[in-house]
């Protein structure tokens, strides 16, 4: 299957006589094939095969005691449907990636406009700020998960001690905190990803509109709103497509900090589908959610490349 | 001048105190390593600096010292029992493998099509791009289920090859994109002017342009050693015995009660080298993260 398509793409374009494939010519280094092979076969073994073989489990039922497969394509899809839980999932994935994005985004333009600056210091600042984007994002879980215990974390322990929390309602054990803390953990590892990319964004605005406006006497936050903003969105545009992809498919934070609860109040897609996997042990149906979840996130982020113009 | 002064230094502390609170988590973290149990676990108040530092964790996660040991050193054996399970040298090993290899295979197919589709015109190009760019959206959750299959039918489950592979396929998206936007960097003039004097688009490759590239290719790896290096959920999936660094930390946490300390000694360890990493690319970052599409 790989060499086929290959020579479809490839083929095609570079032959000089159509109808005949000349071997020699298209396994040198002066055709594309022996360069794009190796990802070409990577992808299909380990991506584009695999994808298709979930598609496949999801139509079939699949007795887990002879391990046979029955073409039933409402086994699973129906199933889906009527899960509550998984309605209770589609609402979190989108309720976390909402929230995580929104403030990342601000934050992050904000403390891209802070920092800016190229007076002596700043870079230094500026380095320290990119250290939380590589660490694991299973240690940030720990390490949030920590700072977060209900009777010796740090961050608890302040927020008692400044009368804001109450020690009955540990943030990570009380249903309706317990999304907000996961959310504490992207928010420091991800706001920073905002901020370079904002900065990014920022020096390379033309000085001239900045001077302009000055000499018309706008302020600076006229100048913000009417000028750094819409000449930003473009890259900011850019910035939550590539971080609302990786949001949707949140499951570290998840997995270490609650495993999805107190009952489901932190049970997104992802981490529905590795509780159907690990506990349940219904392969197909885990395979069948995150279907769902590809499909969902497909959707959103078509319709949001279309609406904002997302070139990449 | 004064106001425009207290402006200033208004501003200069406000940015230490974002990026301070940034950083607490971090210093947090590492104090936490150094830390005895007591001083962890303290019910009664927080502990800053009021203990004994000590570098008990880091022996029992990174030298292997069993919790008996330990307890027969100081004394105090109370409550201990058992193997130790927190010995990660193994699993320290074993992540540095499947990142440095995943990461040389990442690299070698990523810089080879890179330069195809950036050099090359042919049919299908901008087709093959999207194909590549859609991969990224893949979340990884929808193939894990048929990976476990496969590995297990072709006895790749549980093996360090099997992660190799994997990790690979997870990297590969994101070092074809961001290579190519740095092969787009060099002008196409010089693989013309090479042609004309009779070079194949090999040597081409490896004689002119990759050498022009070389800081591109070390951004791309570092970035690709790092995303391996923290990866959780493939490996979490497809391994039980063989563990990677974040997969080992997470089975730190049990239902009797989490090893803070272990757990505080072994991340601290898992961090320092992407940190040291991250600052040799400061410059690509941004590059990096948005797939080649936005330069600084």
């Amino acid at each position: 299957m790989a060499e086929r398509m290959e020579i479809s793409i490839a083929g095609d374009g570079s032959m000089r006589r159509p109808g005949r494939l000349n071997l020699r010519h298209i396994l040198s280094s002066e055709h594309p094939l022996p360069w794009l092979f190796p990802v070409t076969a990577v992808l299909i073994a380990f991506g584009v095969y695999p994808l298709l073989y979930a598609l496949w489990l999801s139509l079939h039922k699949r007795n887990p005691v002879t391990r046979l497969s029955v073409f039933d394509p409402d086994w699973n899809w129906v199933k889906i449907l009527g899960d509550e839980r998984v309605w209770n999932a589609i609402g979190n994935t989108y309720l976390y990636t909402g929230i995580a994005i929104f403030v990342e985004l601000v934050l992050g333009l904000a403390i891209a406009l802070l920092l800016d600056s190229d007076r002596k210091g700043y870079g230094v600042l500026r380095a320290l700020m990119t250290l939380p984007l590589v660490v694991p994002p299973a240690v940030t879980g720990m390490m949030f998960l920590l700072m977060l215990d209900g009777s010796f974390g740090v961050l608890s322990r302040t927020l008692y001690a400044l009368g804001l929390w109450s020690p009955a309602y540990p943030i990570l054990a009380t249903s309706s905190t317990a999304l907000f803390g996961i959310l504490l953990a992207d928010i420091w590892q991800w706001t920073p990803f905002m901020v370079l990319i904002m900065m990014a964004g920022l020096r390379a605005l033309p000085k001239e509109p900045f001077e302009a406006a000055a000499i018309d006497g706008a302020s600076a936050t006229q100048a913000f709103f009417r000028l750094t903003l819409p000449m930003l969105s473009r890259i900011i545009a850019l910035a939550v497509l590539i971080r609302g992809v990786d949001l949707f498919r949140i499951y570290d934070y998840i997995k270490v900090m609650t495993e999805g609860g107190p009952g489901t109040a932190t049970e997104t897609l992802t981490a529905y589908a590795g509780t159907i996997y690990f506990k349940n042990a219904d392969f197909p149906y885990a395979s069948t959610i995150a279907l769902l979840t590809l499909i969902l996130l497909l959707i959103t982020s078509a319709m949001f490349i279309k609406i904002f113009k997302v070139r990449f | 001048m004064s106001p425009s002064l207290a402006k200033r230094l208004l501003r200069d502390l406000t940015a230490i105190i974002v990026v301070g609170i940034f950083m607490f988590p971090l210093f947090w973290w590492g104090l936490t390593s150094f830390k005895p149990t007591s001083a962890i676990f303290n019910k009664d108040e927080v502990v800053f600096f009021d203990f004994e530092p000590t570098l008990v964790n880091y022996e029992v996660v990174l030298l292997g010292k069993s919790r008996a040991e330990l307890a027969i050193e100081s004394g105090n054996t109370f409550g201990v029992g058992g193997a130790s399970s927190y010995d990660s040298r193994q699993t320290i090993i074993d992540s540095i493998i499947v990142a440095v290899c995943s990461t040389a295979l990442t690299v070698f197919a990523g810089v080879t099509a890179a330069y195809a589709l950036s050099r090359m015109k042919f049919r299908g190009r901008q087709g093959y791009l999207n194909w590549i760019l859609s991969q990224r959206f893949v979340p990884p959750i929808a193939i894990i289920v048929p990976v476990v299959f496969m590995f297990h039918f072709l006895g790749l489950r549980d093996t360090l090859l099997g992660l190799i592979f994997i990790h690979t396929l997870i990297n590969v998206p994101l070092a074809v994109l961001l290579m190519k936007s740095f092969f787009d960097d060099v002008p196409v003039e010089i693989d013309e002017a090479a042609m004309l004097d009779g070079a194949t688009r090999f040597q081409i490759f490896r004689k002119v342009v990759l050498p022009m590239v070389t800081g591109g290719v070390a951004a791309t790896a570092v970035l690709c050693f790092i995303f391996s290096w923290t990866e959780f959920l493939l490996s979490l999936f497809l391994t039980s015995s063989i563990r990677t660094l974040p997969v080992k930390i997470s089975t730190f946490v049990t239902s009797t009660g989490s090893e803070w300390g272990f757990i505080s000694a072994l991340g601290t360890s898992a961090i320092v080298p992407s940190f040291i990493f991250i600052l040799l690319v400061q410059k690509q970052l941004v590059r990096g993260l948005t797939l080649g599409s936005l330069k600084e």
